[in-house]
This record gives structure tokens, C-alpha cells and sequence, in this order.
């Protein structure tokens, strides 16, 4: 990615008067952090980088933001807000798109075609974090990490984040500008973390369930961080009726799981976003993974890649064969 | 009290001797550590930097049932609370914050379900040798080999660890496994205190808090504020993690007809937390709450318990998704002053 153009593209795009921010990344505090940057204007727009380590969805700031009620004899701000997005991050855009979450002239898409990013928590584990904030490259098939003035190659295979090995969309499907030329898509192999759970019997994956739901402790960070959580009036937060109740343990927290999970079967565009958070680690990913993997097998359809689709949730067909519904 | 010495291979034993009493202790998932009672084949793993989730559960439980009741009925059911519990091998911030929580459960009336729990548990703290990424322990009054809180204080000294009862309640504790123990030589002392010289000079970031919490209050519209909170996504990481963090609400549950009232973690970075039944919210968006649980720590603690509510444990600032940095914001703070 060629830096000067993402930043040129950032300082035009977040001068312009239509335009309330732009949403980018930027270099962390320390380690390998990238932290959202909200540029507002040009000048602002010279921290901007896209890198291997830019892992955050952006898209999830359009319906994140808390607006405050507009004072009387005021007008509401209703200037665009502009984000640089990856494949799947505008998969995230489109769908808010399918759902009317937004209305395409509310945004301004800059698209940056992906060669994928690293899994943060292996990079740490395998070149240990230090204070000393580091940068990375792509540099042809591999990652390069550039630490303490030191260069390190690293093979692709080596860090590259699950949802990237998945990944069939890393080209930006939605854009009003793209940064660069299209990168090459890749075969996405075998989904080998769902494999392996869908292999387990019944008693065993729930076993494998129940350990890992044991762990959460409901800080909502999966939640919040997803692009397409998004109701204004979340039933877990619900008190009356009360459907899943605030007590942590492990039969709530597979209540609150298992509707997360299923609030988002057919929407979830697989940014990984939600296990990447997860401070329990627990492996949401599987979940979405394989609810995303059902409803293209049996429904055939693909959320967040068509702007004109009806909405999975919400669509009815008379002659639907239900011939897998019990 | 006198310092002795446990050889590691004893350390099996040292764990078994305590079994009667509930153990909780850093336990491995193959992911992650965390704090668990110790079963039958459960290994405790002394060889780690800190857990996510801290073990302030230990007083202070993510879920408390405080008292069970039928609907319809007057009949009342409260949990004993009589389980003697060790935690063995927490960290000094984290037995540090113990003592800083205590304060709040202990101010206007005493919180009978921290007393109690408290009463009943002996903390065996371990010093840090290799301290974390963002651990700054040191510059908020603490350290890696701190002992306040603490019953009892570890070191790994490499083949042994050294062993010292800090309070009555860690001496009882020794006094029971004292056939594994041996006498501290003055060279044993000498090596504790050059590792936790040696840990304080690895602990790389710092804060400066001269100014802080007296100042706080007077940068409540600083543009900092909107500036380090524009990318906060309101979870619960940064203070359910957090193990001076305090925070609850109080709910009844009911199934059936049995119903129970329970109290369970809350946090101030969530929408709900100051909502009002109207509608209204006095914290209306991050801004202002992330102002808050910063104002809290560094200021509105102080100006009540005479002492900063962070231990400088890090978590907060490891595990936030989107890199909100308390350690910058202090900064920040610092500059804006
Ligand atoms: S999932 Fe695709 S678009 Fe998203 S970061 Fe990975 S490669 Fe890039
Ligand atoms: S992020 Fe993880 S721990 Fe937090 S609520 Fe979600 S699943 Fe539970
Ligand atoms: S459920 Fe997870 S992977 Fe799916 S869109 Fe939401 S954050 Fe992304
Ligand atoms: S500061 Fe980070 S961890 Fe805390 S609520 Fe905001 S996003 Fe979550
Ligand atoms: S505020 Fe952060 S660094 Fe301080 S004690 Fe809490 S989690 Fe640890």
C-alpha cells in the first residue's frame, strides 16, 4: 500500500466540507497496536497507515457513535462520515446498507484492497510485544516487521489471521475511491476450526461449548465492537421481560451467546472483529463461521455482498422446499 | 516473621496440604491463565505474567447471591459464606488492589459479604520477577515485590521459592505446612531482594501522578476528553478487568417461584449505568464516561480514601480493543494540567 496515496486521498477527502471525519487507522501507543483514528480535518490526515496490522473493522463507528439531541434552534450535523475500509470491513457497509443501518449518501467509502492482515494474538506470542511501538509491511507473499530500527521477514502462512485465510472478499465490494490496484484473491481452503468442532459427538462439543461459554464474563466487548450489533434497544440489556438474566454462569452466558450468535446468522460478514476482542478468548469465530457457512449452503445466500439483496432475516419465500426444517 | 524456603519440587505437596480449604490458584486453559479452584488433576502454574480476569473475584465475586427466596413466602435463605479460601500465587497489584476495595466496602457500613468472604481467605502472593508489557505498579505506590494486602509473599529464587508470613492469618497458614519448609539463609534474603531490584528496573512504562488528583476536576472540558475517548466501544473490559474496579448492581432472578437476590459486577462504561428511568443520562456518550472512570481512579478516590484507585496492573491498557491507553491518557492529563 502505497502510503503517500492513502494519505494524500485522506487529507482531500477529510477537507471536504460535506464530510464530518474520516475513520482510518493509526500507529498505536506502544507494541503492535493500531489504534481508529478520527481525522478532521487534512492535517490530521498524515498519522493515517494501513499495514498488516490494521485488524479493526471500522464500519463499526457508523452506528457506534452516540448523537446528542440537537439543542433547539440548532441544525443537525448531517455531514457525511468517511471510512477506509478492507474486504470484509465493507462487507460491513454493505450490509448495514442491505438493513437501511445506513443510507449510502451518509458515507464516503475509501476502499483498500487487502492482502490480509496478521492474527495479533500469534504475532504477540511468536515476536514477543515490546514497548517500542513497531510497524509492519506487506513485502511481496510475506510480512515484514520493522521493530527497534530491525527488519524481520515473516512468512504469510506463519501470521496471517484465520478470517484472511478465509477470506473471499479481501477487494472492498463497495467503494467511492479505491487506493491502489485490486490485490490478487486466494483460494480460502479449509474452515479446519469448524471442522473440528462439527466432528466432535454431541456430548463432546457441548463439553467444548460449555468450557469455553464458562469463560465469558459478559463485558459485551464482542458485542459492541460488531459492526452489525447495532439495535439501539439490545435485548440483553433488556430488564423487563428480563430474557437473559445478569447473573455470570454458564447457562446465561450460552443464553447470551447462543443470541448473539443467532441475531447475526446471515448478517455476520466475518471480520473476526468478535474473537479478536474477546478478552475470554473464547473462539466466537467458529460460531459465526459455521452459521455463515449454513445459510450459504442451504439458503445460498451471502450477507454484505450485494447492496440490492433483501434481507436474509427478513425475506419469505412461499415456495421455500423447508426441507431441513425439523 | 521469619522467611523460609519451599523447594519447588515440594511445591505438589505444599498445594495438597492446604486441600479442606477452597484453593484458588492461576490455572492454564491452554489459551489463556486464569484464577480457579484447584481439583484432582488441576496443575497450578506459578510460571506466568498475570491472568486477564483479576481475582478480586475472591472478595468480591462477579455474582453474588446474597439471598434465595420463594415467591409468596417469607421464608429467606441466606449462603453461608463459611468456605475458607487460599489464593495462592495472585500478584502484589492485585492483592494491592484488594486493599484498595476494601476501603469502599468498609465506608459508611461494612459490606457483610466482603467482610465475610474476607475474613475467610489468606492471600499467598508471588512477586513478579518478569514484569508485563505495561505494568507500572511502581509509579502508583506499589511494586513488583510489594507486600500490603498480602497474608503471605513468594519469590521464585529459581530452585526454591522463598516463603515469608506477613500477617497472623499467613503464619497459621505456614504453621500448617511447616514440615516442608526450611529456615531462609541470609543469602536467600539477599537473592529476593536483588530480583525485585532487578524486576523494578524491567518495568519500562510509568505515570506521573503529582498534580493529578487535585487537577482532574479542572479539566472537565478539556479537549482531551473527546480526543481519547472518540474510539472507545463502551464494553466491559477495561473495568471488569480491572481489579480495583467495584462497581455492582443488584437484581432479583427468579425461576419459577424461586427467585434469588443477586449482585453481580456492573461498570460506568456502559450506556445503562447512569440511565435514568426518564431517559435522561447524565453521562450521555463515552466522553463522558470515560472521563468518569479515569476521574474516578485518580481523583474522586483520592479526594475520599486518600488513595489512587489503579494499582497499574496494565490490564486495561493490554486488553482494550481499540488501544485506549490509561498510561497515555495519564499523559495527556499530566500535559493539559
Ligand atoms: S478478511 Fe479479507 S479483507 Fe478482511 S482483513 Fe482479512 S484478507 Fe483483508
Ligand atoms: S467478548 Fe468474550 S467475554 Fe466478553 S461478552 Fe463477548 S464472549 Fe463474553
Ligand atoms: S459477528 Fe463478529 S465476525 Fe461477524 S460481523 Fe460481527 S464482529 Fe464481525
Ligand atoms: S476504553 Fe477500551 S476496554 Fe474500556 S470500554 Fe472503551 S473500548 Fe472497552
Ligand atoms: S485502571 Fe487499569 S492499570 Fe489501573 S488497576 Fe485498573 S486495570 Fe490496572
Amino acid at each position: 500500500m502505497d502510503l503517500e496515496l492513502l494519505r494524500k486521498t485522506g487529507a482531500e477527502v477529510a477537507a471536504r466540507d460535506d464530510v464530518k471525519y474520516l475513520l482510518g487507522w493509526k500507529q498505536g501507543t506502544y507494541g503492535y497496536r493500531v489504534a481508529p483514528a478520527f481525522v478532521e480535518n487534512a492535517a490530521g490526515a498524515a498519522e493515517l497507515i494501513f499495514s498488516p496490522l490494521c485488524t479493526a473493522n471500522l464500519a463499526t463507528y457508523l452506528t457506534l457513535v452516540e448523537q446528542l439531541p440537537v439543542p433547539r434552534g440548532e441544525e443537525p450535523d448531517t455531514r457525511k462520515v468517511a471510512l477506509m475500509v478492507k474486504g470484509c470491513d465493507s462487507r460491513a457497509v454493505t450490509q448495514l446498507l442491505v438493513e437501511k443501518g445506513i443510507e449510502r449518501d451518509e458515507v464516503v467509502v475509501i476502499g483498500c484492497p487487502c492482502p490480509g492482515v496478521v492474527d495479533p494474538a500469534l504475532l504477540a506470542e511468536k515476536y514477543p510485544e515490546t514497548e517500542e511501538p513497531a510497524e509492519m509491511k506487506w513485502d511481496g507473499e510475506d510480512f515484514l516487521l520493522i521493530r527497534n530500527g530491525e527488519e524481520t521477514k515473516i512468512s504469510r502462512d506463519e501470521l496471517l489471521a484465520e478470517k484472511c485465510r478465509l477470506c473471499r472478499y479481501p477487494n472492498p465490494v463497495v467503494s467511492d475511491e479505491m487506493l491502489g490496484e485490486p490485490v490478487e484473491t486466494w483460494a480460502p481452503g479449509e474452515d479446519k476450526g469448524v471442522e473440528e468442532v462439527e466432528a466432535k459427538d454431541v456430548d463432546s462439543r457441548l463439553e467444548y461449548w460449555m468450557d469455553q461459554f464458562d469463560k465469558c464474563v459478559r463485558c459485551y466487548s464482542c458485542r459492541n465492537v460488531c459492526p452489525l450489533c447495532y439495535c439501539q434497544d439490545c435485548i440483553l440489556d433488556r430488564l423487563n421481560p428480563t430474557w437473559v438474566n445478569r447473573s455470570v454462569n454458564f447457562s446465561e452466558n450460552t443464553a447470551f451467546n447462543i443470541a448473539r450468535a443467532f441475531h447475526l446468522a446471515g448478517r455476520c460478514i466475518e471480520c473476526g472483529e468478535c474473537e479478536r476482542v474477546c478478552p475470554a478468548n473464547i473462539p466466537l469465530g467458529k460460531i459465526n463461521r459455521k452459521l455463515a457457512r449454513d445459510v450459504r449452503d442451504k439458503y445460498g445466500f451471502e450477507p454484505g455482498v450485494d447492496p440490492e439483496a433483501e434481507p436474509f432475516q427478513a425475506s419469505y419465500k412461499p415456495d421455500d422446499p423447508e426441507d431441513f426444517i425439523l | 516473621m521469619s522467611a523460609m524456603l519451599l523447594n519447588k519440587e515440594k511445591w505438589p505437596e505444599f498445594v495438597g496440604k492446604l486441600t479442606g480449604k477452597n484453593v484458588w490458584a492461576p490455572q492454564s486453559d491452554g489459551t489463556e491463565m486464569r484464577f480457579a479452584p484447584v481439583g484432582e488433576n488441576e496443575k497450578v502454574v506459578l510460571d506466568y505474567n498475570n491472568t486477564r480476569v483479576p481475582p478480586k473475584g475472591a472478595l468480591f465475586p462477579q455474582t453474588e447471591t446474597m439471598f434465595k427466596f420463594e415467591i409468596g413466602s417469607d421464608k429467606v435463605e441466606e449462603p453461608p459464606l463459611d468456605q475458607e479460601v487460599v489464593v495462592l500465587g495472585l500478584r502484589p497489584c492485585d492483592a494491592r488492589a484488594m486493599t484498595i476495595v476494601d476501603k469502599l466496602f468498609k465506608w459508611d457500613i461494612d459490606d457483610p459479604y466482603f467482610v465475610k468472604r474476607q475474613e475467610k481467605t489468606t492471600l499467598v502472593g508471588l512477586a513478579c520477577n518478569e514484569p508485563g508489557l505495561n505494568c507500572f505498579c511502581t509509579s502508583v505506590g506499589g511494586g513488583p515485590a510489594a507486600t500490603e494486602g498480602l497474608d503471605v509473599i513468594m519469590a521464585d529464587l529459581g530452585e526454591n521459592y522463598f516463603v515469608e508470613a506477613l500477617t497472623d492469618k499467613g503464619k497459621a497458614l505456614l504453621d500448617e505446612t511447616r514440615d516442608l519448609l526450611e529456615d531462609a539463609d541470609d543469602d536467600a534474603q539477599k537473592q529476593k531482594e536483588k530480583l525485585s531490584g532487578e524486576a523494578e528496573d524491567k518495568i519500562k512504562r510509568s505515570v506521573e501522578t503529582e498534580g493529578v488528583p487535585e487537577g482532574l476536576p479542572g479539566l472537565w472540558d478539556d479537549p482531551l476528553w473527546p480526543r481519547v475517548s472518540a474510539s472507545c466501544l463502551g464494553c466491559g473490559t477495561c473495568t471488569y478487568l480491572c481489579p480495583t474496579c467495584h462497581c455492582f448492581d443488584i437484581q432479583d432472578e427468579t425461576e419459577g417461584i424461586d427467585a434469588r437476590r443477586c449482585r453481580m459486577w456492573d461498570s460506568c462504561m456502559f450506556s445503562e449505568y447512569t440511565l435514568h428511568t426518564s431517559g435522561h443520562n447524565p453521562r450521555p456518550t463515552r466522553k463522558e464516561r470515560t472521563r468518569n472512570r479515569i476521574n474516578h481512579k485518580y481523583s474522586y478516590y483520592v479526594d475520599k480514601f486518600d488513595v489512587i484507585a489503579c494499582v497499574g496492573c496494565g490490564r486495561c491498557t493490554n486488553l482494550c480493543p481499540v488501544n485506549i491507553d490509561i498510561i497515555e491518557i495519564l499523559r495527556q492529563v499530566k500535559e493539559a494540567l
